[in-house]
This record gives structure tokens, C-alpha cells and sequence, in this order.
């Protein structure tokens, strides 16, 4: 299993692979979400009302309770987040989803899977990591002021340390392209490569409780995700001290 | 670069993914999250404003079974009252009804005595007469024959004075 996705095709040289299908899925997904809940949003939830407010509610609430005021700016991003990658990395669990084949050019007889995880793909993972690490240092320039944001690299106080810890933390920052990304990207990837040998190797039965463990990484690496957000967009949106 | 194809990074793909989250974003946030939490406030403003509702119902519930008691307790003493002025009302009544019961048999006593007196007086009288009658005839039988015309009317004179005086007397005592 190669760890670049297949190609499928192209439309107007824009190379369409199995990610990107996978995601266009995941979109229609939280897009009909997003339709069935405005259809039947009522006083009276039902199940899925019920469901979706209860994801909603629970990402606000722990919003709320870490970064207080900011909550209203934050949680939208949080909660996108979490549903984005669960939702991608849940429809990858299901038995059977890299088994459709589709003929791609160069991807030999037995063809290319036609779905594979969105988030086994470094292009995802990485647009998300720029996501949430833009989003969190442009909430902050807007919170507290581009004076306050620059302080928080810059700073002559206590010359040098704190213009090295400024440094640490313009480090650290460029490195959370890398950690989010790479983080992602290599338990989902592993969970499908471990999961592809088991069903080469044992078919039936044995990759049941594997799967299970797969649906509890996808579930750990979305709300893992969205929490360090929340953490970081919080922090960021602190004024220094 | 040769890393960076193995994973197989494309400037393509990744705007491609940077935007399409960054609309699903806008979508979720405007379409999902807002009117959600716009109903959720909503749905708990209703909650509070119900237990608010409860509470001061609640209230509303003791105070009433408060004046509730105090009603019943005012009706009670109000009873309780009444029922004592009644009964001295009554014991007055009864009391009125007796003295003036004693008032009219004392009346009605003293009526009867005075016409038992009124009738014993003509009884006497009439006594008295009869007496002078019978008197008067058994004289003048038993002295028709021994005295003759003028002593028996000098001694029926006497004698009818005495008896008069003395019979009536005697009848009197």
C-alpha cells in the first residue's frame, strides 16, 4: 500500500484520487447533516436532532469552560474539526471500502482502491494543519492586536531571554504544521495499512477486533485534532504577560 | 522535493482540501451551529423561564395552603364564636321564655285566687241568705204556733238581728 494516493483521473488537469472522492463523500455527508437537522431543528429534538446537539454541546461547552469569553469564535472552528475528520475517518472502517477497484492509469491489473480514507492522505492532513494553525494566529492578531501578537515572538524584555523564548515559539508554531499533519496522517494511514494486511492474511474474523480499534483511533485522532485547536486558539488569543 | 512526492503532496491537492474545509466550515457555522445553538439558547431560556414558572408556583401553592389554613382557622374560631353566642343567646332565650313562662303562671295564679275570692264571697253570701232563709222559715214554723203575731215579729226581729250578726260570723270564721 503506497502512501501517495492513487490518481483516478483528471478533470481539466486537476488530478481527482481516492482521497479526494472520499472527501467530496464526507462533504455530502456533513452537507446532508446539515439539511436533515435544518428540515426537522425543532423544540423537540429527535434522534439525530438529539445526536448532532449533543456533539454541538459538548464541543461548546468545553469551549466555554477553557477559553470563557472567546468560546462564541472558537467552538465553530472545534467542532468542524472533530466532525470533519470523524466523519472522514469513520466511512474508511467499513469493511469493504478499499475493496471497489477502479482502472487508473499505471495502477497495474488489479487497479486502484476507488475510496480511501481522506485523512490518509498528506494533502488533508496537511490543509487542515494550515487551517488551524492560520486560524489560530489570525484569531489572535484580530483578538488582541497585532502589538500584543508580535510581543509574543519579540520581545526585548529580560534581553535575551525572552527574544529566545520568542524564537521557541515561532519554532514551535511552524512545527505544529508538521505535528498536526504527520500525527493524523500516520495513525490513519497505519490503522488502513494494519487493517489491509489483516484482511490479505486472515480474512474472516480476525481483523474484527482490529476494526474495532481503527473506530476508536478515528474517533481519538478527530477529537485529538480539535482539542489541540481549541488549546491553541485559546492560548493564542491570550495577551502576554 | 523527492519526500515530498512520495507523500504524494500536490499544490492542487492541497488548495483543493484547504478550501473545500474552509467552505464546509463557513457552511456548518452558518447553516448548522447557529441555528442549533440559537435553538439550544432558546430551548434553555425555556427551561429556566419554566423552572422560574415552577418556583414561583411552588410559592404561589404554599401561600395559598397558608391562607388556606388561615381562612379555615378564622372560619373555625368564626364558628366556634358563633356557636358560643348562640348557645348564651339560647340559655338567654330559655331563660326569657321561663322567667316569662313564671311571670304568666304567677298571673294567672293570682287571676284564679282572686276569682276563688270573688267566688267564695258570693258563696258566702249567697250562703248567708240562704241561711236567713231557711232561717226565717224554721223560726217562724217552730214560733207560728207558741208566740203570737206581735212577739213572734219582736222576736223574729231579735232574733233574725243576732243570727244575722252571729251567723255571718260564724260562717266568716
Amino acid at each position: 500500500m503506497q502512501i501517495a494516493p492513487n490518481v483516478l483521473f483528471s478533470v481539466a488537469g486537476f488530478p481527482v484520487t481516492n482521497t479526494v472522492v472520499t472527501t467530496v463523500i464526507t462533504d455530502i455527508i456533513l452537507i446532508l447533516i446539515v439539511l436533515l437537522v435544518r428540515k426537522a431543528v425543532s423544540l423537540k429534538p429527535g434522534t439525530f436532532q438529539n445526536l448532532i446537539e449533543t456533539v454541538i454541546d459538548y464541543f461548546y461547552d468545553l469551549t466555554n469552560e477553557t477559553a470563557g469569553s472567546k468560546v462564541s469564535f472558537i467552538y465553530p472552528w472545534v467542532v468542524s474539526f472533530f466532525l470533519f475528520i470523524v466523519i472522514s475517518n469513520l466511512i474508511a472502517q467499513f469493511p469493504g471500502f478499499e475493496s471497489i477497484r477502479f482502472h487508473a492509469a499505471g495502477a497495474g491489473e488489479e487497479g486502484a482502491p476507488l475510496f480511501r480514507a481522506a485523512t490518509s492522505d498528506l494533502n488533508t492532513t496537511l490543509a487542515l494543519a494550515v487551517s488551524s494553525v492560520v486560524i489560530t494566529n489570525f484569531l489572535g492578531i484580530r483578538h488582541i492586536g497585532i502589538k500584543s501578537y508580535i510581543s509574543k515572538f519579540i520581545s526585548f524584555k529580560m534581553f535575551p531571554i525572552f527574544l529566545f523564548v520568542g524564537i521557541l515559539e515561532f519554532a514551535n508554531e511552524l512545527t505544529k504544521f508538521i505535528s498536526f499533519s504527520f500525527r493524523l496522517l500516520g495513525n490513519i494511514f497505519a490503522g488502513e495499512s494494519m487493517l489491509a494486511q489483516m484482511y490479505h492474511l486472515f480474512p474472516i474474523g480476525v481483523p474484527l477486533p482490529f476494526i474495532a480499534l481503527e473506530f476508536m483511533v478515528a474517533v481519538i485522532q478527530a477529537l485529538v485534532f480539535a482539542m489541540l485547536t481549541m488549546a491553541f486558539m485559546h492560548i493564542m488569543t491570550d495577551k502576554p504577560h | 522535493m523527492e519526500i515530498l512526492h512520495t507523500f504524494g503532496l500536490e499544490t492542487k491537492l492541497f488548495l483543493f482540501q484547504l478550501i473545500n474545509f474552509l467552505i464546509i466550515v463557513g457552511i456548518l457555522t452558518k447553516f448548522l451551529y447557529k441555528p442549533i445553538k440559537k435553538m439550544l439558547d432558546e430551548r434553555k431560556g425555556k427551561i429556566e423561564q419554566s423552572l422560574r414558572d415552577a418556583e414561583e408556583a411552588k410559592i404561589a401553592l404554599d401561600s395559598a395552603g397558608e391562607e388556606r389554613k388561615k381562612i379555615l382557622n378564622q372560619a373555625k374560631k368564626d364558628a366556634d364564636d358563633l356557636n358560643a353566642s348562640a348557645k348564651v343567646s339560647m340559655q338567654k332565650f330559655k331563660e326569657e321564655r321561663i322567667n316569662e313562662a313564671k311571670v304568666s303562671a304567677q298571673n294567672i295564679e293570682e287571676e284564679a285566687r282572686q276569682k276563688a275570692a270573688v267566688e267564695f264571697e258570693n258563696m258566702n253570701k249567697q250562703i248567708g241568705k240562704m241561711s236567713v232563709d231557711i232561717s226565717q222559715k224554721i223560726i217562724a214554723k217552730i214560733f207560728s204556733d207558741l208566740f203570737s203575731e206581735e212577739d213572734k215579729q219582736k222576736l223574729l226581729a231579735r232574733a233574725l238581728d243576732k243570727i244575722e250578726k252571729g251567723g255571718y260570723e260564724k260562717v266568716a270564721n
